[in-house]
């Protein structure tokens, strides 16, 4: 009975124990399986984390735009590659960082600043620099820099003011005339006065069918991309041009000297736009120079491309103005310009014909030395 | 040490940054003066002369950093030269912005003149050439390229060449009576100061040449005096001993 007993109290204790032992080692076993799968998770996400940054980084990498990022203690922590030339800039461009460094600090008090860092190069720049504090609950994560160039938009937003304000000025002052003129003549009762009226009114009426006709000229061929091409002979469209100005040029004695080579040029073109962008150049040289100051006209090949180059000894365009003598109405100096009776449509139409035949028109001028254009256009074949 | 020397190198280039930001400054003021200038644009002309003081202040920390650093880390040889090179080329960089200045002022005395387009043409080239020789110079600098910055005093003489072509132009145009006296004068000066900031770019250059090999140009003359006074010592001594 005894033994029994013992017997039995030995089973369940062995029982218990075994129980317990059995318990522990499940439960070490859970422990074991339950840390491998947050290591394993906790790897996954290690890699995660890794991958967004990688992926995101890469994103930065690919704007076109300059970012940089820093710390809440304003230390620099990433900069994408459009910024990254700033911090070893010299000359101009190093005020560029010196902006970014300004702007950051700023930002890190919590404020969005930004400023614009104008650069007068050469070449030059216009930069937008802008900075942002990162704040998300309350918690400061650093600030972020911006930096854009926006040298192009700010010249096209110029280019577009421009236009409308040049073509009003051009339309109203005949305008202006025609009307003053009219008034006048109403109330005239002298036939001689009333002549010269009439003759006034009629050289303002043609002034404006000028302007009229140039506009057409040039919307013409701005939407005529695809003209009548045909083989031309280079040194037959000079002459013809030449032939057009010589009136004026000789009025005002301005000799005109051509260069031309052996061998006959030909380009594949419409005869008509090309003769008129050869003729606008002369026009343009004679406008602009004073008696006795040579014109000279070079025909020459230059690899594949025909260059006409006129160049003149005249006034010059200054610096500031060179690239943008090619856009509609624009002029250098309207009180000069008015002397010579251009509306300013003569480079627009000489870059769109250009562009129309896949070449391009160039530009060398020195203030009171002179000015050369030069037109390229690709080699055609012979006739 | 090891600590201190990095702090030490680190302070160096934060003070050649600021070189090259002091001549940033100046490169990007020259071609903005020429503006004012030829355009007659007197709000350009004013933001210049008030964009000054920025030079200065900066010129001015500048200036106690390096001093600073002499003082505290006792620097030798290179970095001793690096130093007192910074010291110099501060100096030449803020005159060069005064010289800037000067040009924006003359801008306003001259408003309302009009010249021709040679003394333009003239003027604008200056302008090109000065702000050339003056990035010329700190890219020399930078790069501690001393044949570059040896070269400086031989591509300064075109900017001198223009100086006197611009001071006959305005001559001529006085004498043809385009320009009164007043406007004459002040279109010299004008072409005095495009001339002196090429001059500073030179002392630059030379400063960088003595930076990097430790010689100076001067030292060639200085030692000329040295053997006539050696020369003319040992000459009483002789008398002496008669």
């Amino acid at each position: 009975m005894i033994v029994t007993l013992v017997v039995l109290v030995a089973v369940a204790g062995l029982i218990l124990v075994g129980a317990v032992a059995w318990r522990e080692h499940r439960h070490l076993v859970v422990a074991e399986s339950n840390r491998r799968r947050d290591d394993e998770l906790h790897r996954r996400q290690e890699v995660e984390v890794v991958e967004s940054e990688t992926r995101l980084r890469l994103s930065l990498d690919a704007i076109t735009q300059g970012v940089v990022i820093a710390d809440a203690a304003g230390t620099v922590l990433y900069r994408n590659p459009f910024a990254l030339p700033y911090t070893e800039a010299r000359h101009g461009e190093a005020l560029v960082e010196a902006a970014v460094a300004e702007l950051l600090a700023e930002a890190a008090q919590g404020k969005a600043v930004e400023r614009e860092v104008e650069l007068f190069g050469p070449p030059r720049q216009t930069l937008f620099v802008g900075a942002l504090p990162l704040r998300l609950d309350g918690r400061d994560y650093g600030s972020v820099v911006l930096i854009d160039d926006i040298t192009e938009p700010q010249r096209l937003d110029a280019m577009r003011r421009d236009f409308v304000a040049n073509i009003s000025h051009e339309l109203r002052t005949p305008m202006g005339a025609l009307s003053l003129l009219a008034e006048t003549l109403a109330g005239e009762t002298d036939p001689e006065v009333a002549t010269r009226l009439a003759a006034r009114v009629q050289s303002e009426a043609i002034r404006l069918s000028d302007i009229m006709d140039d506009l057409l000229e040039l919307s013409r061929i701005e939407s005529n991309e695809a003209s009548e091409r045909a083989p031309v002979s280079v040194q037959h469209v000079i002459s013809d041009a030449l032939s057009r100005v010589s009136p004026m040029a000789e009025e005002k004695q301005v000799p005109i000297e051509t260069v031309l080579p052996a061998l006959e040029l030909v380009v594949n073109a419409d005869r008509r736009q090309l003769t008129t962008a050869v003729y606008n150049l002369l026009d343009n040289a004679v406008k602009h120079s004073e008696a006795d100051r040579l014109i000279r006209v070079t025909t020459r090949l230059e690899g594949d491309c025909v260059e006409v180059e006129v160049s003149d000894q005249g006034y010059g365009i200054p610096l500031r103005h060179q690239e943008r003598i090619f856009e509609r109405f624009y002029q250098v100096d309207r009180s000069r310009e008015s002397a010579g009776g251009g509306v300013g449509l003569g480079l627009a139409i000489v870059r769109h014909v250009a562009n129309n035949h896949g070449g391009e028109v160039r530009v060398e001028s020195t203030e009171g030395e002179g000015s050369s254009f030069t037109l390229a256009l690709l080699v055609g074949v012979q006739p | 040490m090891e600590e201190l020397r990095k702090s030490f190198h680190e302070e160096l280039d934060e003070i050649q940054a600021g070189i090259v930001r002091m001549a940033a400054l100046v490169s990007e003021s020259i071609p903005r003066a020429t503006e004012a200038l030829l355009e007659s644009d007197l709000k350009l002309a004013q933001e210049l002369i008030t964009a000054d003081d920025d030079l200065d202040y900066l010129s001015v920390h500048l200036e106690e950093r390096c001093h600073q650093v002499l003082a505290l880390q006792s620097p030798m040889a290179g970095d001793l030269r690096a130093l007192s090179t910074a010291l110099r080329l501060n100096a030449e960089l803020e005159r060069s912005g005064d010289l800037a200045v000067n040009i924006a002022k003359a801008t306003r005395r001259i408003y309302g003149t009009r010249y021709d387009a040679t003394l333009r043409g003239l003027l604008v080239r200056m302008s090109e050439e000065a702000c050339r020789l003056m990035r010329l110079a700190i890219d020399a600098y930078v790069d501690g390229n001393a044949g570059l910055a040896a070269a400086l005093d031989d591509i300064d003489d075109q900017l001198d060449a223009l100086n006197r072509d611009c001071v006959q132009a305005v001559f001529q145009a006085h004498n043809d009576g385009s320009i009164d006296l007043q406007a004459a004068v002040q279109l010299c000066l004008i072409s005095r100061y495009y001339e002196r900031i090429g001059d500073h770019a030179v002392n630059i250059g030379e400063r960088v040449v003595y930076m990097v090999t430790g010689w100076l140009p001067e030292y060639t003359g200085s030692a000329r005096v040295q053997v006539r006074e050696q020369g003319n010592r040992d000459e009483t001594d002789e008398t002496d001993e008669e």
